[in-house]
């Protein structure tokens, strides 16, 4: 990863103005302290019409996107919604125009219903303002059934799992009947199959005239489902083009200026002793039901365990059991021949175990702590850190930047508030403080949600390298391509069950996908709850 | 002899008067918090309350016009508040302690300007009751209705009002428009402004609601309870407040039934204060039950309540 943005690779084919664009952003620049992150964009975006934006972590789309939304007010530019000067002050103004919004940072009322979520700022009433629930809870389950995005409309947004709040933030876009629609990494934790039914139906809205602006990262969406692209580095943009004239090996090395492999090649594996042993696991939820049943797993040294599943089948509170985060109700987990069940977090970090948290606002970061602090928790009460309890801020700033800079967090300082990077650069903060902990057990949740392909490519490979030093890895993700690249061994985890074993390499991602629905194949290699470790 | 003497009808309507000030402050309180406004002046309104109420009925002659003062200097207060931790982003613990000590400054110059002598006004007319139902006759059913009528039908009108707005706002924050976008603004403002809401405007009115509400609170204390102003008389039920509100888990129902427990104690102090020679306990201990109640509730019951998340912190709309 290097931050030389490197000469500008542009690839300008003649594509035409399209006709009469619905959103057009002209000359927008937007400074914050340190950092340009828009530096004179302009763009467009006309109905019946998908734009890709793509860029590396930090290039200034959520930025871009944010100004258009209202969120931000730009140093200089304007915004026009068919054809003229509009003043969005705040995302009020940018709804009565018909813009709606994905965010990247799920905007979610977390002690809420999904359904509360949802209708929040356009409740179907009856008279004086009473809430008709009845028709505010239909209308959720209509969107949901058209959209192929299942939620349950009467579960709170705190006992959902990211990728069930991402289906809810999907949907409150979709409620709202935007005609220009911002989509900023809507699909980070989808699975495949949830992804396609998306993007069928927003297609459908396409033909009928809605204008959609994507940011992702994922490669192969943008291939298939938009119609031009737009590609920005360090706050300006660097090219565009059409799906039809280039690849995703070309549109990586646009966005990031240089070759990108795109799936890492692994050494064969040796894996050694066992370092975590779980054994007949169950845990609960939030709402006290079954969540983990009955789960037996190991990690050994110096292999990648890959965990495929739907979102929400248990994924989290697996790893949040295995972090002491949890409390199981029953079975054990020894972290090198010791018993870590009823250890705390802290004792569980000692131990030697790190964790990349799913949701990296949630629990990844402290948003308002700067980036020395957060890259010190978990580590501040050991030496050289500190020192009777007292903290050696040098120390400490010394080892932030030597992080900083190696897994390329992009930050005018080390000095500024997490909250302040981009979501791609908090994503690398995060891995910055786990990874570089040098852990014996890797504990990694999602690791690579809302990373460009240069930093997954960096990712990727310190994770391999971890292994092939005899580390362990925990890796779930509902990112199947990862999970078949980087395993050794892929257990497909099914309603809180192990419902599959795998070696990596043997398997597609068609045969996974069967398996994480809760089909199977007979005489295949799935297996009951027991027997999972063998 | 002690229990009968005790447990009267008196007791329990003696009860919803005393907490009826508290209560209101409560529910007034519980709104502005929703809303993700800490409001620890309610004290101070309730005071600026107590002494305008006073004044001008006094002025005036008119109990009501009284009310009316007591409501809008209260709000005006209140907007100071919204105004600073709303529009300046200030911290709102300091803009609040600022408008209680403001209040008793204030309040006590006032006396000596408009009333040439500090301590306590003159009394003034108090509102009546509303209800004037004739007791009835003698036997078990005359007791009934002493207890029905003493409990229930001895109140002034603001009394019945904190009634009727504990559950109606209780009511409307789960069931309407209002409530919903009022809670997702004390817990994550910004997805709020993200569908439309106007977090400003939101937090503003939240907050002279609790202006409005601990203007009654002083009118009910003055002008329905005690019927003069006396300086700090307030005497820290806008404090008691925040704790029935906290106790209420942030419900105005939930804090109205916390205040009427606080109203409780107050009443069987002051009840037991009677007996004092009796049962031979020095009446302070008494005078101390709804402080130690407060503290006791504060620190056991309510260590798992939790506060809208984003209450407290200032919120910026655009960057
Ligand atoms: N509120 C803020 N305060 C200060 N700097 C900010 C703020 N928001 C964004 N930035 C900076 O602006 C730059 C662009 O950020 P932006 O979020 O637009 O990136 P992005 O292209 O969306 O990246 P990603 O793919 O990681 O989401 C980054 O360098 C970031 O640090
Ligand atoms: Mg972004």
């Amino acid at each position: 990863m290097t931050a030389d943005p490197g000469p500008v690779v542009c690839d300008l084919p003649e594509t035409g103005p399209s006709p009469d664009p619905v959103l057009e952003l002209r000359h927008i620049t937007k400074r914050f302290p340190g950092v340009l992150a828009n530096d004179d964009v302009s763009i467009a975006v006309a109905p019946g019409e998908v734009l890709a934006l793509l860029g590396e972590n930090g290039a200034g789309k959520s930025t871009l996107m944010n100004v258009a939304y209202g969120l931000l007010a730009p140093d200089a530019g304007e915004v026009l919604v068919d054809g003229r000067v509009v003043s969005v002050r705040a995302p009020r103004d940018a709804i009565a125009l018909g813009i709606g919004m994905v965010h990247q940072h799920f905007m979610l009322v977390e002690p809420l219903t999904v359904t509360e979520n949802i209708v929040l700022g356009g409740e179907p009433t009856s008279a004086f303002g009473v809430i008709d629930r009845d028709v505010a809870r239909r209308r959720v389950v209509e969107l949901s059934d058209r959209y192929g995005l299942k939620v349950e409309p009467d579960a709170r947004v705190r006992d959902l799992s990211v990728g069930r709040q991402q289906r809810v933030e999907i949907l409150k876009a979709l409620y709202r009947d935007a005609r220009i629609l911002i989509l900023d990494e809507p699909t980070a934790v989808l699975t495949p199959q949830e992804v396609n039914e998306l993007f069928d139906i927003v297609r459908e809205l396409v033909s009928e005239g809605l204008a959609v602006v994507i940011i992702t990262h994922k490669l192969e969406e943008v291939m298939a489902f938009s119609d031009r692209i737009v590609v920005m580095r360090a706050g300006r943009v660097v090219g565009e083009t059409v799906p039809s004239a280039c690849d995703e090996q070309s549109l990586a090395r646009m966005m990031v200026g240089r070759d990108v492999v795109l799936r890492v090649e692994k050494s064969p594996h040796q894996p050694g002793s066992p370092l975590l042993e779980v054994m007949n696991l169950s845990v609960l939820d939030d709402r006290k039901l079954p969540a983990v049943r009955d789960v037996s797993l190991v990690v050994r040294a110096g292999e990648v365990v890959g965990i495929a599943g739907v979102d929400g089948n248990g994924q989290r509170e697996l790893v949040e059991a295995i972090m002491g985060l949890r409390r199981p109700t029953q079975g054990t987990i020894t972290l090198k021949g010791r018993d870590i069940t009823h250890d705390n977090p802290r004792r569980t970090i000692a131990a030697g175990v790190s964790h990349v948290p799913e949701d990296r606002h949630r629990r990844g970061l402290v948003l308002d702590f700067d980036l020395v602090e957060n890259v010190a928790l978990g580590d501040h009460r050991r030496p050289p850190f500190s020192r009777y309890g007292i903290l050696d801020r040098a120390k400490l700033e010394q080892e932030a930047r030597r992080r900083i800079a190696e897994y390329d967090v992009r930050t005018p300082d080390e000095h500024v508030a997490a909250a302040n990077l981009s979501g791609g650069n908090q994503q690398k903060l995060v891995l910055a403080r786990e990874l570089g902990r040098d852990p014996d057990v890797l504990i990694a949740a999602q690791p690579t949600r809302g990373l460009d392909v240069g930093a997954i490519e960096f990712v990727h490979r310190r994770i391999l390298a971890e292994r092939d030093c005899g580390k362990g890895v925990l890796l779930v993700s509902m990112e199947l391509e990862e999970v078949m690249s980087l395993s050794d061994r892929i257990l497909v985890m099914y309603e809180g069950r192990v419902v599959a074993e795998f070696e990596g390499g043997a398997v597609t991602e068609e045969e996974l996908g069967v398996f994480m629905t809760g089909g199977g194949r007979p005489g295949a290699e799935a297996l009951g709850s027991e027997g999972t470790d063998a | 002899m002690l229990l009968s003497d005790i447990i009267t009808p008196e007791l329990f309507a003696s009860a919803v008067r005393l907490a009826t000030p508290i209560a209101l402050a409560a529910v007034g309180a519980s709104i502005c918090e929703r809303s993700g406004v800490v409001n620890i002046a309610m004290e101070g309104l309730m005071l600026i309350a107590a002494f305008s109420g006073t004044a001008v009925a006094l002025l005036s002659g008119s109990t009501w016009l009284g009310v009316l003062a007591a409501v809008v200097a209260s709000m005006a207060f209140a907007s100071l508040h919204a105004w600073a931790s709303i529009n300046l982003r200030a911290d709102q613990v300091i803009s609040g302690t600022a408008i209680n000590i403001l209040a008793l400054g204030t309040t006590g110059y006032l006396m000596e300007t408009v009333f040439g002598h500090p301590g306590t006004t003159d009394p003034v007319r108090t509102i009546r009751p509303v209800f004037d139902f004739p007791s009835g006759g003698s036997g078990a059913l005359a007791t009934v209705w002493t207890w029905v009528d003493t409990v229930l039908f001895s109140y002034t009108p603001i009394v019945y009002f904190g009634m009727f707005a504990a559950v109606f706002l209780t009511w409307a924050l789960y069931r309407t428009r209002w409530g919903l976008r009022l809670r997702s603004l004390g817990e994550h403002p910004r997805a709020a402004d993200t569908v439309g809401i106007d977090v400003y405007r939101g937090r503003w009115s939240a907050v002279l609601a609790s202006g409005f509400m601990a203007g009654l609170a002083g009118a009910n204390l003055t002008l329905e309870q005690v019927g003069s102003f006396t300086e700090g008389m307030t005497n820290g039920r806008g404090f008691i407040a925040l704790a029935a509100m906290i106790f209420g888990r942030w419900v105005p129902g939930g804090g109205y039934l916390a205040a009427l427990l606080f109203g409780f104690a107050d009443a069987l102090q002051l009840k037991l204060q009677i007996f004092s020679d009796v049962i031979d306990i020095p009446p302070q201990f008494f005078l101390m039950l709804p402080y130690v109640l407060t503290v006791v509730v504060l620190a056991g019951v309510v260590g798992r309540a939790v506060a809208p998340a984003a209450v407290g912190k200032p919120y910026k709309a655009k960057g």
